[in-house]
């Protein structure tokens, strides 16, 4: 019996947090965010220097085969990534770009396939995304659109799902594909570009058809489902961290604001609910691991319950700062957005609740 | 991560196993109430210390089994009993709270005269804690305890005293050091019950049912060897068994329970009553990612105490969450029922004999027992967190 995480883990885990500290530390992702426009080329996720340092921390590779440059590890070694991201706030759609358009293409892609994305994806050269929508297949080519896809701006090839069941079919679409045509979204959370894909007989190279696609594409969301989910625990439990410091400073009716139960009772409520949040992130991961029989059902339920606790944690540690929070100034907002962001994408928590009722 | 046990757990699990399919039915029927001791209940216990699944880890010169303490030992056998809801033997708070007390700060003679007893389930014990004055500041409390020659004299008034009626002894917390500070002036005393000056009255709680009562001490005199530990050390020995205590309410094997019973009332709803699942399903399913949340928390802290590692704030913080969770369950069951909800016992038509809403009411006193939630949350963020206590408001102020 040994639930946690292993001493690697904690090792990656205190070593990526100290790296983002020194590199990639919010005040330099704020630099770019308030300095860019809302265009890709601000985004860290374009900037390729950082990408290149995230791959030297060897974090982009996680889970994808060693064979292919990446680190052969699990999902919950992602979560420990991803936990990290959305405390530092790192600018990378990491459940997307390092999760299921990468194990998508290493479970049905063909060898030539893998071999030509897969080591780009863990040295940060090149960028992936996942896609899934209603597309036309005429010859080789699609013509559709696909919405609320990760960084349209600046993803060198597109991986794409169409259809359900047996009818599942899913391809890879390069960027600079003839009739593709991306569009950016103003989303709330500025830390992740999001935008839509539009084809018209765009050429697109088949992923193996199989029977087993449907199933590979609801397990890779799987996953990113529980990276997005680490990623708002991260994202809340640096926000609360921040939200105590600044009660143990900020002081009205001349004591500090920490000293009063009202706010030691929010931080409290708060941090209860993170803490089991953790727990279950962690399980969840695991069952995804070792393909455990409520796997499934505990995703959906982790999707749910972390939108849930999330919302309620950020807003809880935004409103310690008074109108302090409410400024652009003040990073709440951010993990605010994030957690916002975060908690829609990949089934908000009543679709993932009904989700797991019928699993 | 590694959720298993391994080979030599297994093991042990099929003896606990083994033992249940050739015992289970020699054992008592299982209670929630702790009650004065029938022989039933006493040849169990006796059954269950011989083969080593009950005072596990008690030295067998004071009556227990003396095997090594092992938590994982200590969960299979917990797990198992409960599969096979078989009684794992008496309880009380003799057994869950004085015992290891005594173990730790009793002398050597209460050690051989009150644990063997009480292990035993011959000898029940109450807990003389709080007072009407006296509640989430329980260091205040005022109840006396004088040096008479060889004798305390204890004066005062105690409440929320689970089985006072039944038990033969009680521990008790009394301030025996009044010109010492609150928490250094209180002393451990363990009191007779059958010693005149002592009256029990029931008290009533909402539920309709007495599970406690107040306890009134007028010149009660129990001889000067019966202080365990020092003068003034009672707050530091009593504040021992409260963390225990604390750690039990809560649990998340009783929160499975429940949402497994709350599943099945909302299934066999009929329309009429409420819809049942399909309604339901979605704040059924909110409950069950909270639950499955503390689940796995739980397992998270029992690894670090294997481990010996100190869990830090995140240990703090299953009664909290534990107590209110279980209240969550039965107000869905409630609304689950619609109007039939409102029955309660003996009614006609109430479902379960209106168990839920008993329940619902039993569980709120739990998120108020035990140190209040807005007391947990006071120990979260001020030990847990290092957030600044709350100054002290002066009279005028």
């Amino acid at each position: 019996m040994d639930f946690g995480l292993s001493p690697e883990q904690e090792l990656l885990r205190d070593s990526l947090r100290g790296w983002l500290a020194d590199e990639l530390s919010i005040e330099r992702v704020r630099e770019t965010l308030d300095n860019g426009d809302a265009g890709a080329a601000s985004r860290t996720a374009g900037d390729a220097s950082a990408m290149q340092g995230l791959a030297g921390q060897g974090v982009l590779g996680v889970m994808l085969p060693e064979e292919h440059g990446g680190a052969g590890l699990g999902l919950l070694d992602a979560v420990v990534v991803a936990t990290e991201m959305g405390r530092a706030l790192t600018t990378v759609s990491y459940h997307s770009a390092c999760v299921s358009a990468p194990l998508l293409l290493a479970g049905a892609g063909s060898a030539e396939q893998k071999s030509s994305w897969l080591p780009g994806v863990s040295s940060g050269k090149l960028l992936l995304s996942f896609a899934v929508g209603e597309l036309e297949e005429r010859d080789g080519a699609l013509t559709g659109e696909l919405r609320f896809v990760p960084d349209t701006a600046t993803a060198d090839a597109f991986v794409v799902v169409s259809g359900n069941g047996s009818e599942a079919r899913a391809w890879l679409v390069e960027r600079n594909a003839a009739g593709l045509q991306a569009r950016d979204y103003h989303n709330i959370d500025i830390t992740r570009q999001l935008g839509e894909l539009q084809l018209s007989d765009t050429p697109a190279e088949a992923l193996a058809e199989s029977d087993e696609l449907a199933g590979l594409v609801a397990r890779v969301s799987d996953a990113a489902r529980v990276v997005l989910a680490a990623d708002s625990f991260g994202a809340c439990e640096r926000a609360l961290e921040e939200a105590i410091e600044y009660a143990g400073v900020r002081e009205q009716f001349g004591r500090v604001v920490a000293s009063f139960q009202a706010v030691k009772h929010m931080c409290a409520e708060t941090f209860a609910e993170l803490e089991p949040l953790r727990s279950l992130g962690w399980y969840a991961a695991f069952a995804w691991d070792e393909q455990r029989d409520d796997a499934a059902r505990t995703v959906a339920l982790l999707k749910a319950h972390s939108a849930e606790v999330s919302t309620r944690s950020v807003m809880t540690t935004t409103q310690v700062y008074g109108g302090m929070g409410f400024t652009w100034e003040c990073n709440q907002q951010l993990w605010f957005k994030r957690v916002g962001y975060n908690r829609q994408a990949l089934g908000g928590p009543v679709a993932e609740r009904a989700r797991a009722l019928s699993l | 991560m590694d959720l298993s046990y391994g080979p030599r757990y297994e093991d042990f699990r099929a003896e606990v196993k083994s033992f249940l399919a050739d015992n289970a039915d020699r054992a008592p029927r299982m209670t929630m109430r702790v009650v004065e001791h029938s022989q039933e209940v006493v040849d169990w216990q006796k059954t269950l210390i011989e083969a080593g699944y009950a005072a596990r880890t008690i030295p067998r010169e004071y009556g227990g089994y003396g095997a090594e303490p092992d938590l994982l030992e200590t969960m299979i056998i917990a797990e198992e009993f409960s599969a096979a809801r078989v009684s794992q033997g008496a309880a009380g708070q003799g057994i869950s709270m004085l015992v290891p007390t005594l173990l730790e700060y009793g002398s050597e003679e209460q050690k051989r005269r009150y644990v063997p007893p009480t292990v035993n389930a011959e000898l029940l014990w109450c807990q003389g804690y709080s007072e009407p004055g006296s509640g989430s500041d329980l260091a205040s409390l005022s109840t006396r305890a004088e040096l008479d020659g060889d004798q305390w004299v204890i004066n005062g008034h105690k409440i929320w005293t689970s089985t006072a009626v039944e038990a033969g002894m009680m521990f008790i917390l009394v301030r025996t050091e009044p010109e010492a500070s609150k928490h250094r002036g209180i002393s451990y005393l363990l009191v007779d019950m059958d010693t005149p000056g002592i009256e029990i009255r029931p008290l009533r709680m909402m539920t309709g049912s007495s599970d406690f009562n107040e306890v009134f001490l007028e010149d009660v005199r129990v001889p000067r060897e019966n202080l365990v530990g020092e003068r003034g050390q009672g707050w530091q020995i009593g504040k021992t068994t409260l963390v225990h205590e604390r750690n039990f309410l809560g649990s998340s094997a009783l929160t499975e329970g429940m949402l497994a019973a709350c599943r099945k009332t909302l299934a066999a709803a009929t329309d009429e009553q409420g819809g049942g699942n399909l309604v339901h399903g979605d704040r059924l399913m909110q409950l069950e990612g909270r639950a499955l949340a503390m689940k796995y928390h739980g397992l998270r802290m029992l690894t670090d105490r294997l481990k010996g590692r100190n869990p830090g704030a995140a240990g703090l913080i299953t009664k909290l969450n534990g107590c209110q969770l279980n209240n969550d369950i039965c107000s869905l069951a409630i609304d689950g029922l619609a109007d039939y909800g409102i029955l309660y016992r003996g009614s006609p038509h109430a479902v379960d004999d209106g168990a839920w809403q008993k329940q619902y009411m039993f569980q709120l006193g739990m998120i108020i027992g035990g140190g209040t939630a807005q007391i947990q949350k006071n120990i979260i963020s001020e030990r847990g967190l290092g957030m600044p206590r709350e100054p002290r408001a002066t009279a005028g102020s």
